[in-house]
């Protein structure tokens, strides 16, 4: 309990609190919109968690939608420890997905125990390559990443889109451009029948744990962290600052190319175009608001999949239309990222406060005001 | 062939222009020492406030100062979050973006009742200017004359950006506050206070190429139009090394691609080829900007040791 009591305190209890702070504040900007829209809040919200977590089947989606919230969040989280802002997830994303639907092709007729683990490697091969590049650069040439990994998202988009629509588009006809279908032998079992969770959950909780203890617990997270915080230290202490850079980078990408590669072989059984909707970008969001800290991250991801889950429900049932929810995320991060600014304006308030009593009790007992 | 070429010249400036717009809005904050990546969503709000104001007061110049006024409150929101507060610049840029992107998308739905895009008839868009007497010569009439309003206007305004940053005590300070914001402060001018003005600045210049955007490239309001076209307008920005005019001819090098993109695809190449053109371009020109940078560095090493 003592144990507890001290994990709670200081740093991470006010950080707790400005948390939650923020999350209700979100909520209730997000219901005066609904009051100027013309909708009623409370049966808006109640349409929203009871849709997300209303039925097994949607429990279940939420689960799913968790899991990749947590892994592209955890593949945000490990590279800006390291100082590197990847915001090129969603390529990474992509060729995992592409590569993975190419080896599932590729290898059809192989057992599953084979084909999966080939497909899982060659998505953490596609996507870290694809990390690997805007890394080198930025740490051999001082190229800004966020543009680079920008820039290469709608490369390996588009390039995906090409590849599916042409040297790759399947022979079927009636559905949507995209690669062949995957063999259903190679495909993940639904936990929950008609929903998206699938057995990849196991994989990718596996992954987390590992993730968190890279991060937490391990020398090299500890090395990585110094050199996002305070790369003149950690040269000085002699750590390889660079390599940790680009490793945090390729492990990142591969992140991305795993989710990519759940993608396709639990839900789509082939890449097709629509493989992610911005998912790294809601995941870059949780890891943003929980300043890269992995558990927090695992939970917060919950509370953004019941969100994102619950608001389709809300559109179809009361009307408002699910993009209310990046509203209020946004709005989140917003609160989260001035945090510190209004902290100290308010310790600075309350500073002055306390000195300016001080003054006046010296004044009221006679003393010299020297202050 | 020369016609082609011209068509291509002529698409250049016209895909350049917003780009133009967004830069010498970026070039700003990036003098005064913000980095801001929130370009792509101040667009995407400007955009949308552009052509809800033409389509309500049937006005295309309410349409433009609506989104001037939008743009100083996103600007301002943004300079509070990052100067006041001292947030991380790159957090809220992208939470800007993806804010823009969820409000914009949001209001389309509840405002218009469309998913996707609104084009309307009753969208006032800008007009488009004939040149009195270059519209008579041969080949520069076709290449310069006959385009939207903002083309002609980005031209001045990449002047004037140039003028305000190289040529105006408001332009040293916020270059000094980028530089050396401790001489400024040594002066008894604020940096904060020229980091807002940036940031204000930038703001409107944003507004402005969202108004193009949806009233004078396009007459309507797509989901997500900008389409990164604010990080484009960055690299220009980096590449020119925030100089007005060096800004301006790296926009129209990817207008330029741009609008090659869109004739090589009549050649029967994939659009999502020739669409990669311009984002490659961008890392590639970024690569050779650092590779020149060290170059330099290095022969000024080798100078100096002569000495």
């Amino acid at each position: 309990m003592t144990k507890l009591k001290h994990y709670f305190s200081g740093q991470r209890a006010r950080y707790l609190i400005t948390l939650g702070i923020a999350v209700i504040a979100a909520l209730s900007l997000g219901a005066v919109i609904m009051l100027i829209t013309g909708h009623d809040p409370i049966s808006s919200y109640g349409a929203l968690f009871g849709g997300a977590l209303g039925s097994l089947r949607s429990i279940g989606n939420v689960g799913a939608k968790a899991v990749t919230l947590t892994m592209t969040g955890l593949a945000m989280a490990v590279a800006a420890q390291a100082g590197m802002f990847n915001v090129g997830g969603e390529g990474q994303l992509f060729m995992g997905a592409m590569a993975s639907a190419i080896v599932g092709v590729w290898l059809k007729g192989l057992p599953a125990f084979i084909v999966i683990p080939c497909a899982i490697l060659a998505a953490i091969l596609a996507g870290g390559a694809f990390a690997y590049v805007p890394a080198r650069l930025k740490t051999r040439l001082g190229v800004n990443e966020v543009i680079t990994t920008i820039m290469l998202n709608s490369v390996a988009i588009l390039f995906c889109s090409f590849l599916a629509n042409g040297p790759l588009k399947t022979d079927e006809s009636g559905i949507a451009a995209g690669t062949q279908q995957l063999d259903p032998v190679y495909r993940f079992t639904k936990l929950v029948p008609l929903s998206n969770v699938t057995t990849s959950i196991f994989i990718a909780a596996a992954i987390a744990f590992v993730i968190w203890y890279l991060m937490r617990r391990s020398v090299q997270g500890y090395e990585m962290k110094m050199t996002g915080q305070n790369k003149q230290f950690a040269l000085f202490m002699g750590m390889p600052t660079e390599k940790h850079a680009e490793v945090s980078m390729i492990i990142s990408g591969a992140l991305c190319g795993i989710v990519g590669m759940f993608e396709v072989y639990g839900i789509h059984g082939r890449f097709i175009e629509t493989v992610s909707n911005e998912f790294y970008f809601d995941g870059m969001l949780v890891a943003m608001i929980m300043r890269y800290q992995p558990v927090g991250i695992m939970l917060m991801s919950i509370f953004f999949a019941i969100l994102n889950i619950g608001s389709a429900a809300m559109e179809a049932r009361v009307g408002v239309s699910k993009e209310l929810i990046f509203i209020v995320q946004s709005i989140i991060i917003f609160f989260m990222a001035a945090e510190p600014g209004i902290t100290a304006s308010i310790n600075k308030k309350r500073v002055e406060i306390s000195a300016r009593k001080k003054i006046h009790e010296k004044k009221d007992r006679g003393g010299e005001c020297d202050a | 062939m020369l016609e082609m070429l011209v068509a291509i010249m002529g698409n250049t400036l016209r895909t350049a222009t917003p780009i133009v717009l967004a830069a010498m809005g970026g070039q700003f904050t990036e003098h005064a020492g913000v980095m801001n990546i929130g370009m792509d969503g101040m667009m995407l709000i400007g955009a949308f406030a552009a052509v809800t104001a033409s389509y309500l007061f049937a006005s295309a110049a309410m349409g433009v100062l609506a989104a001037i006024l939008v743009g100083l409150l996103v600007g301002l929101l943004f300079a509070i979050f990052v100067v006041k507060l001292r947030s991380d610049e790159f957090i809220i840029g992208v939470a800007l973006n993806l804010f823009a992107g969820g409000l914009t998308v949001f209001l389309l739905r509840q405002l218009f009742g469309v998913a996707g895009a609104f084009a309307d008839p009753g969208i006032v868009g800008l007009p488009n200017i004939e040149l009195g007497f270059i519209k008579d010569i041969p080949i520069l009439g076709k290449l310069i004359s006959g385009h939207s309003l903002f083309v002609y206007i980005s031209w001045i305004i990449v002047f004037a950006c140039w003028i305000i940053v190289y040529k105006t005590p408001l332009g040293m300070r916020m270059r000094a506050s980028g530089e050396h914001p401790e001489s400024l402060r040594s002066l008894g001018i604020s940096p904060e206070s020229m980091k807002i003005i940036a940031s204000l600045l930038c703001g409107v210049l944003c507004g402005i190429a969202g108004a193009h955007l949806s009233l004078g490239y396009l007459t309507q309001f797509t989901e997500g139009m900008s389409a990164s076209r604010g990080f484009i307008a960055f690299a220009c920005i980096i590449f020119g090394r925030a100089n007005p005019p060096k800004v301006f001819l790296a926009a129209l090098f990817f207008g330029f691609l741009d609008a090659l993109g869109l004739r090589m695809q009549f050649l029967g190449i994939s659009s999502d080829i020739t669409g990669m053109m311009p984002y490659l371009m961008t890392v590639l020109m970024m690569v050779w900007m650092a590779v020149g940078e060290r170059y330099k560095k290095k022969r000024m090493l080798k100078l100096n040791k002569v000495k």
